[in-house]
């Protein structure tokens, strides 16, 4: 590989110059041990002033070409590659380290997922600024720029003093600092809730509008994407299957992968299930919440916040209700009282009827006891029953069936399956004795869309199948719609608005419920250059 | 931090209190009838009886600690029961020799340990055979590294003595040669202090430089690999100037608690040392104690270095606070 | 809770050499840790002659006839010390590891399994033991109670137990708040098959690693207190006390205390790999 690359002739003809130009990239890493091909003959090509958006599902491979794109493939794992990477005429990959590093200062910015962990934790807001302005007259200017209010005051401040969003803006100043051509923004929006998603979307764009820079916007939601970005290229399996015009790409998507990608996108206007009629208001109620109030002490003594505060709610017997709100809301903290995790401090909370309440974890592999086979954690809930061992195994079997899958996977251990296959287990284990209400919390935040969806028509089967009633927590509005056959919005602790999905979508009473629905990325596809 | 510091100042308070309490009981349960070792062997039952009353030893167990207790803050030890001095004033003139050998010792033992973590880290040829020799260094006994050091560089090369201060006189004010003989001057006492002191300062400093820079060097490898260090990058700032303001200062905390949890285990390296090499010491004077029970002077060690173990993990966690704003917030 | 002087380093496992090996390499470490302790134990067998008694002319130089090692100072045959003093070193540190174990892992388990009240007075009582010296400590208990092997050992638990307390606490309080716990309670899992299935299991591991990464800093400490005379008394032999009553023999024998203390030196870099293997193969790296 030569050690600089020349402009190739083949992107000459563009009217303008591009700022960064990737041509039969292949590459391969060392992982746990073995050689791995994660991106594989990749050419794309960023234009001046452009916002491309790349999307694909988590280990597509699109974070190591953004990686590639900054020069900063991790060395422990021994990268080997073909072709090139260049970013204003420099080889990005078989470039020496001061000349990536050269252009890594002169005309790169970087937005990273993790807003925690992002920031040196040690250093001042303002130091970490000044090592790219050079100047805190600078840093007040473009804190202010990105929408930090205070920015004088801020320069003062550790990073753990701020929250997520003030902090991803924060990240978006150090990028935009050096006036970089692009800015290379790795899922910038999927640690951060709704509205400050479209809070942060809004501000690259206008990053972009404001200092000329591409923007490079890496996601794996195909929506996000479509926001801001003027062309989409999709990433599956470590190679670019589609790349086009964001209208084009969404309205007439040319490959399979695209199409499938859509297709498993929850949307509001997704047809949502007709098995389920809502139950008459003579119905029995299943779960019964009356003013409750569940309080936890904070870092000062004598002082105490209510992360459920003064909340009602009747949930019929066969219902399923949906808690949608942002992280937190309390929706966790409510869910925790009703499977009895958790106690109110003052108010009741109460499972009426026998079968009690059983619950499924946003993250599957650590409810699961990592030492135990799938066999023993479901056997677990039939012990008391004295049932003979033929008995114990067929009906696990049977359990797993159910949540489709096999009986093998009985002897297996959480850490040898899949995100959606522990999913399932956990599943498998709150039903192989129906309970009579399933909590959910946030049960497909985890996984990638096409999993997600397939779990949530399993929950919904389960539903039938049990005629069980479902409680469903979850931060996305598109979910709640499917899932609930109401829907309650959490803000601050108390229930803001209780209602039908159609009541509550197209016609919300409460301020907060407008501000979460106008926040809700929806495909629109726009035609390129329309701002 | 105001509170932070009221709070460490606080458990530091409540430790040295304990510790001054295990030392009182120690002594208490210990066999030896300080009454009868202080008039001697043939003295009359009523004699020893006068000496019990005079020293107190019937009263209550909490009188007696009481009066312990008080001795020690006001600088009243109890009387040696071999060398028949007070043992605060024993302690002042070993104590100088000792805190001379053991800050040596840990200065070297820090200089190691950033070498042998920084050559690991940034992969400096040699790196590996350095890191070899520490290893297998810092499995052997202090006493084995002391013989072996006085068989080689005494015995067969006659490069280094074999043991003492050397023969200058201090002349003041601090008790530590290399200090006070620079202080006034004195380039010939100096040299020779300072070469009296290699062999006992390396031997002492392995152990705790080998323990030390493995912590370092699993903190920087852990603090290269963070998602900030990557941002720093990205900015492009020079590789120098990512260790020196992004590595190295994540890095020091959890050094410096094993810094100071080493300094623990250096008091008691010391006395060995000392006793190897005749470093005239207050380890070699709780070596030559313990044969004789005399635990007058036990406890008084015990007490002293102590307290100063405790007080620098305090400073430790002090600064820890300052390199790492969110110990404070914890 | 905040703790304070907790040496958070101190606390968390790591390889000794930070060396990183084959598993082969790491199952023959571990056969020569099986190695040592089979030698140890059959130490009285092995010795070809009675280790108190003088049995041959003295100061004889290694690999003289008849002695391997050669003789001390009054004549004793230095193979037969050193085997019956590996045998007392070796077996003292298993089992003041063992005993620390129990004791610490005991305290540090009912603390992070209870909680709130439990957890915050066990807790402050092992810390308030790490923020001792510990060896400081060791010496004056051991000098409290009068030298001897048994009171040595003593010594040594009460300062060390504290280690594992802490270790074993965190690792049940991390386990703890994992949602398999919760979800298994959801489950109407008792509390005592929550412990004994859901958490006990998960320690296991760090019990081990932390405990054979621990037996080499055992073996130093013990052979330091025995050269100061804390150990075993005379004329039994001992390593670190064989040393240190020859050193007037420094320059004319250096065998006869040398050899004691590089067999001190073979223990601890046998333990400390082979810790290191134990640790490799646990962890389930390679």
């Amino acid at each position: 590989m030569s050690a600089v690359a020349t402009q190739p002739e083949t992107v000459r003809h563009e009217a303008v110059e591009p700022v960064a130009t990737v041509e039969g990239f292949s590459l391969s890493l060392v992982r746990d041990g073995a050689r791995t091909e994660v991106l594989h003959d990749v050419d794309l090509v960023i234009r001046p002033g452009e916002v491309l958006g790349l999307v694909g599902e988590s280990g597509s491979g699109k974070s190591v070409l953004a990686l590639s794109l900054l020069g900063l493939l991790p060395q422990a794992s021994r990268p080997q590659s073909t072709g090139t990477v260049s970013v204003t005429g420099v080889d990005m990959v078989a470039a020496d380290e001061a000349t990536r590093r050269r252009v890594r200062r002169d005309a790169l910015g970087a937005i990273f997922q993790d807003p925690m962990t992002s920031l040196n934790p040690t250093m001042r807001v303002g130091r970490q600024l000044r090592e790219v302005t050079h100047d805190d007259d600078e840093s007040v200017r473009l804190l202010e720029t990105v929408g930090v209010r205070d920015a004088t005051l801020r320069l003062r401040v550790y990073p753990h003093e701020l929250s997520g969003g003030l902090r991803q803006r924060v990240m978006a100043a150090i990028a935009v600092a050096g006036r970089p051509r692009l800015v290379v923004a790795d899922e910038p929006t999927t640690a951060l809730d709704v509205t400050v998603q479209a809070q942060l979307l809004d501000l690259l764009r206008e990053l972009r509008d404001d200092f000329g820079c591409s923007v490079l916007l890496i996601t794996h939601d195909l929506a996000v994407a479509d926001q801001i970005a003027d062309r989409l290229a999709v990433m599956y399996r470590g190679e670019l299957v589609e790349v086009g015009p964001a209208a084009q790409v969404v309205r007439a998507p040319q490959h399979d992968y695209t199409r499938s990608l859509l297709a498993s996108r929850l949307s509001l206007g997704s047809p949502r299930d007709e098995r389920f009629a809502a139950p008459g208001a003579d119905a029995p109620a299943a779960v019964v919440v009356e003013g409750a109030r569940r309080e936890f002490g904070t870092r000062r003594r004598g002082q105490t916040v209510a992360a459920v505060d003064g909340v009602d709610l009747r949930i019929a017997a066969g219902e399923a209700l949906a808690v949608v709100g942002e992280s937190g809301s309390g929706k966790s903290t409510l869910l925790r009282m009703i499977a009895g995790l958790d106690r109110p401090t003052s108010g009741t909370v109460e499972v009426v009827g026998g079968g009690g309440a059983q619950m499924v974890f946003q993250d599957a592999g650590s409810s699961l006891t990592p030492w135990l086979t799938v066999g023993e954690t479901l056997a677990e809930r039939l012990r008391g029953r004295r049932l003979p061992r033929a008995d114990v195994r067929a009906r696990v079997e049977d359990a797993l069936a159910v949540v489709g899958l096999g009986p093998e996977v009985a002897r297996a251990r959480p850490a040898q399956l899949s995100g959606g296959q522990r999913q399932r287990v956990a599943l498998a284990r709150a039903t192989i004795v129906p309970p009579s209400v399933l909590l959910c919390d946030e049960p497909t935040s985890a996984l990638d869309a096409a999993l997600a969806k397939s779990v949530l028509a399993l929950i919904r089967d389960l539903r039938a199948r049990f005629g069980m009633t479902v409680v469903f927590v979850t931060h996305d509005l598109a979910v709640a719609r499917l899932m609930g056959d109401r829907i309650a919005v959490m803000s601050a602790g108390r229930v803001v608005e209780v209602g039908p999905p159609d009541q509550v979508i197209d016609d919300p009473q409460h301020d907060y419920t407008r501000s979460l629905l106008a926040a809700v990325p929806e495909l629109v596809g726009r035609t390129e250059g329309a701002a | 931090m105001l509170r932070f510091l009221a709070r460490r100042l606080g458990a530091a308070v409540v430790i040295l209190l304990v510790l001054s309490f295990v030392v009182f009981f120690l002594q208490q349960v210990s066999p030896g009838d300080p009454a009868r070792a202080y008039v001697g062997a043939n003295a009359s039952t009523a004699t020893v009886d006068a000496e019990r009353e005079q020293l107190g030893l019937d009263d209550p167990f909490f009188v007696q600690y009481g009066r312990f207790l008080a001795g020690a803050v006001t600088g009243d030890l109890g009387r040696s029961l071999r060398t028949r001095h007070a043992v605060t004033d024993d302690l002042q003139t070993y104590l100088p020799a000792t805190a001379e050998l053991v800050l040596a010792a840990f200065g070297l033992a820090l200089v190691l340990a950033a070498l042998f973590a920084l050559s690991a880290t940034r992969r400096w040829p040699g790196a590996a055979p350095l890191r070899g020799v520490l290893l297998v260094l810092a499995s052997a006994p202090p006493f084995l590294l002391a013989l072996v050091g006085i068989i080689v560089f005494f015995g067969r090369l006659g490069w280094l003595p074999a043991g003492g201060r050397g023969d200058y006189v201090d002349p003041g004010p601090t008790g530590m040669l290399v200090l006070d003989t620079l202080l006034h001057g004195q380039t010939d006492a100096f040299l020779d202090a300072v070469w009296h002191l290699v062999l006992p300062a390396t031997v002492l400093a392995i152990a705790p430089a080998v323990a030390i820079g493995r912590i370092f060097r699993a903190s920087l490898d852990g603090a290269l690999e963070t998602d900030y260090v990557r941002t720093a990058r990205s900015k492009g700032l020079t590789e120098r100037r990512v260790l020196a303001h992004h590595v190295v200062r994540n890095s020091v905390g959890p050094t410096l608690a094993m810094a100071g949890l080493q300094l623990g285990f250096m008091f008691a390296g010391v006395v060995v040392v000392e006793q190897v090499f005749s470093w005239p010491g207050i380890g070699n004077y709780l070596a030559a104690s313990i044969p004789v029970a005399d635990f007058p002077a036990i406890a008084g060690v015990t007490l002293v270095l102590g307290a100063v173990y405790v007080l620098t993990n305090t400073l430790v966690d002090l600064l820890q606070a300052v390199c790492d704003p969110r110990v404070v917030a914890e | 809770m905040s703790t304070t002087f907790v040496p958070r380093a101190r606390l968390r496992p790591g390889t000794v050499s930070g060396l990183d090996i084959a598993r082969p390499v790491n199952l023959a470490l571990v056969g020569v840790l099986v190695l040592v302790t089979l030698v140890a134990a059959l130490a009285r067998v092995l010795a070809p002659y009675d280790p108190i008694q003088p049995v041959g002319p003295l100061n004889l130089p290694p690999f003289s006839p008849g002695h391997l090692l050669g003789t001390d100072s009054i004549g004793r045959d230095l193979l037969s010390r050193t085997l019956v003093g590996v045998q007392s070193s070796w077996f003292s540190a298993l089992a003041v590891v063992a005993v620390g174990l129990v004791v610490g892992g005991t305290v540090g388990v009912v603390a992070g399994a209870s909680g709130g009240r439990v957890d915050a007075v066990l807790m402050r009582v092992t810390d308030l033991f790490l923020a001792l010296p510990g060896a400081l400590v060791a010496i004056a208990i051991v000098a409290a109670l009068g030298p001897g092997l048994t009171h040595t050992l003593v010594g040594v638990v009460i300062v060390w137990w504290p280690y594992y307390a802490r270790i074993l606490r965190g690792e049940v309080k991390a386990l703890a708040a994992r949602p398999h716990v919760e979800a298994a309670r959801l489950v109407g899992t008792g509390r005592f098959r929550l412990l004994s299935r859901h958490l006990l299991p998960g320690v296991v591991p760090t019990a081990i690693v932390t405990a054979s990464l621990d037996v080499g800093n055992v073996v130093l400490l013990l052979a330091g207190l025995s050269f100061l005379g804390l150990g075993q008394q005379a004329p039994a032999p001992e390593l670190g006390a064989d040393t240190s009553r020859a050193l007037s023999q420094l320059l004319s024998q250096w065998w006869v205390p040398g050899i004691p203390g590089l067999a001190v030196l073979v223990l601890t870099l046998v333990a400390n790999l082979g810790g290191d293997a134990i640790r490799n193969l646990v962890s389930g790296r390679r």
